[in-house]
């Protein structure tokens, strides 16, 4: 039996996750693949964090020093798994750096991949220089300035496309990635506040701000930024004549007309994909996946955030598009349940 | 080929000619129909302020286009073009021209508020409907309505003289609207209004001395006096001059900035 817990990344599922088992005393092997820790909100410089308000580099930089500073966590950066032996009390696991852990428990806050863009080629990312993604927008907050990427301008009017990479079974995309509405509204608001005289539309099929962000991000945005919901699936991106600015063409469905309409900058609000690496996390660690790519999980009600592996557990966005704030409750719950089940195991012997 | 959804042809945008040559080719006769493109390519984002501008339009911004307004809506049940959920959009979009093409239709909301009642986001569209009325008035797209003219009438007595004369408010209410008084007298609802306060009854039933002790004498002279004389209330002073600059101050300063003439 060995009472170590193996933790796979290091987004806030895992850092809360490897928070947790070493707060009740218990030795963690925290392994990311990247060489820096902090997930997706870090690798990909998300400016201010839903709901909080807060700086990524801030929120989740105190999320990453927690756990460096623990002397219970053994961190492994740049490392992959790449064979898991053993069985439930008893894993041992190889890592990429040649390195083996023994371990009772694995935890699996392996998270997901950004919708690539390019997969839609008609709304035009990868065409033109000033069709960007949420993230580049997050990107450009961070920086401080609002800006098109073709020549530096700042935009007069900006548009956001939801549901890019969801909601579409032409691409196989058919979940909602449940935060891209919160996401948008909200940097909608942090564009209006970087340069006040940019118009910000959002173009919707729904608005699913969901719980408390209804009023906090989608209505306030509305009611306090003036930013307009037109109720469209954009068609097609193109050119206009001038060169300089896209023309997002689409139909206004509650005018029941078609729209061809001049943007500066065009935003695609991806969604969250299965994590791209997912086929191999499923094959080194023995899990299964869901339909649609995501990992899946064993009955929920009392056998909580089980793998269907035995002794393998998995939260946060690896099991479906999340929020953070959700993500980091995984990781703790996911904690509770490996430390629970080794301690039960160990009693067992005992008796 | 038939033409589906023909609803959504705007009859404006249906151009006919008698001789039409496309690219060099006669397309005269059959082909001379055409209907110009509906594209909408421009938003006017600020025009709501415009009609935020106008009392009741205030929460304007607020909606989300859930549709209550016009299922609860009065006028919606008898035709199906009153959709304030509808108007509400186009004035958050700026299209301007598309909420001219129903001015015919917009005055007609009955203010029974079961949209701001039922509104979830308080959008009072009750109150929008009067401030787009407004603003279609402002703009010169529909003529001033009678209750506009009334109070225009009852406003400009009251300013002037401290008081009103309720038989020259009606006349010149009755003048402005191109009502005709001597059709109303002879028949209709003022005469049965004048026969009525006189008790014409009882000179019908033969009553000849109950009906002339009944008759208001009195008032009827103050009226007469009033309408010739047009007394002002007493130490009436500048009071209507500083009461009427007051109020263009407030006109002003709530519609600054619209850049069109306010009634």
């Amino acid at each position: 039996m060995n009472d170590a817990v193996l933790v796979v990344g290091a987004g806030p599922t895992g850092l809360s996750a490897a928070h947790g088992v070493a707060s009740v005393g218990r030795r963690v092997v925290l392994v990311e693949k990247q060489d820096t820790l902090g997930g997706a909100p870090i690798l990909s410089g998300y400016a201010k964090l839903v709901p909080s308000g807060e700086w990524a580099k801030d929120a989740i930089g105190r999320m990453v020093k927690r756990v460096e500073d623990s002397p219970l966590v053994e961190i492994h950066k740049g490392a992959r798994v790449t064979k898991l032996g053993g069985d439930a009390g008893n894993f041992n696991a190889t890592l990429s750096n040649g390195k083996t852990v023994s371990a009772g428990a694995v935890i699996l806050g392996t998270g997901f991949t950004h919708f690539d863009a390019i997969n839609k080629p008609e709304w035009g990312f990868g065409t033109y220089a000033d069709v960007v993604t949420t993230t580049q927008v997050e990107q450009m907050v961070g920086a401080g300035k609002i800006a098109c990427p073709s020549d530096g301008r700042t935009p007069e009017r900006v548009c956001i496309l939801l549901c890019v990479g969801s909601r579409d079974r032409q691409i196989g995309r058919e979940w909602c990635s449940k935060i891209c509405c919160t996401v948008s509204t909200n940097l909608a608001m942090e564009i209006k506040e970087l340069s006040p005289e940019t118009d910000v539309y959002i173009y919707y099929m729904d608005i699913r701000t969901f719980g408390l962000y209804e009023d906090k991000f989608y209505w306030k945005s509305q009611e306090e930024f003036k930013t307009k919901f037109v109720k469209a699936r954009i068609a097609e991106v193109t050119m206009a004549p001038d060169g300089k600015r896209l023309l997002v063409k689409g139909e206004d469905t509650l005018v029941k007309r078609p729209i061809v309409i001049p943007f500066d900058l065009v935003v695609h609000a991806i969604g969250m994909d299965p994590n791209e690496d997912n086929p191999e996390i499923a094959k080194v660690f023995g899990v299964g996946l869901e339909k649609h790519g995501f990992i899946d999980r064993d009955e929920q009600y009392t056998s909580t955030f089980s793998s269907t592996r035995r002794g393998i557990y998995v939260g946060g966005a690896a099991l479906a598009p999340e929020d953070i704030d959700t993500c980091i409750s995984h990781g703790l719950a996911m904690a509770m349940r490996a430390v629970g089940e080794m301690a039960a195991s160990r009693h067992q012997r005992a008796a | 080929m038939p033409i589906h959804e023909k609803t959504l042809i705007d009859p404006q945008l249906l151009v006919q000619s008698d001789k039409l040559v496309v690219d060099g080719i006669d397309v005269s006769g059959h082909w001379n129909t055409m209907i110009l493109p509906r594209t909408m390519t421009e938003y006017d984002p600020d025009f709501y302020e415009t009609i935020q501008a106008f009392p009741g339009g205030e929460n304007v911004h607020r909606c989300w286009q859930c549709g209550s307004c016009t299922n609860s809506c009065t006028m919606y049940a008898i035709n199906t073009d009153f959709n304030p959920r509808y108007w509400i959009y186009l004035i958050n979009l700026g299209y301007k021209s598309e909420l001219v093409k129903d001015k015919d239709i917009i005055w007609q909301c009955v203010s029974c508020n079961k949209c701001t009642n039922i509104c979830p986001k308080d959008v009072r569209p009750e109150g929008v409907m009067k401030a787009l009325a407004h603003w279609l008035e402002a703009e010169g797209h529909t003529p001033k309505s009678r209750s506009t003219l009334f109070d225009e009438e009852f406003t400009r007595q009251c300013i002037e003289r401290g008081r009103i004369e309720d038989t020259e408010v009606m006349f010149n209410f009755f003048r402005q609207t191109g009502q005709n008084l001597g059709a109303m007298l002879k028949g209709g609802w003022l005469r049965l209004l004048i026969e009525r306060m006189n008790n014409v009854h009882l000179l019908r039933q033969g009553k000849i001395g109950k009906f002339v002790a009944r008759l208001p004498l009195v008032q009827g002279f103050k009226m007469g006096w009033a309408m010739v004389f047009k007394p002002r209330t007493r130490s009436w002073g500048r009071t209507g001059e500083v009461l009427r600059e007051y109020v263009e101050e407030q006109k002003r300063a709530a519609h600054a900035g619209i850049g069109s003439p306010t009634h």
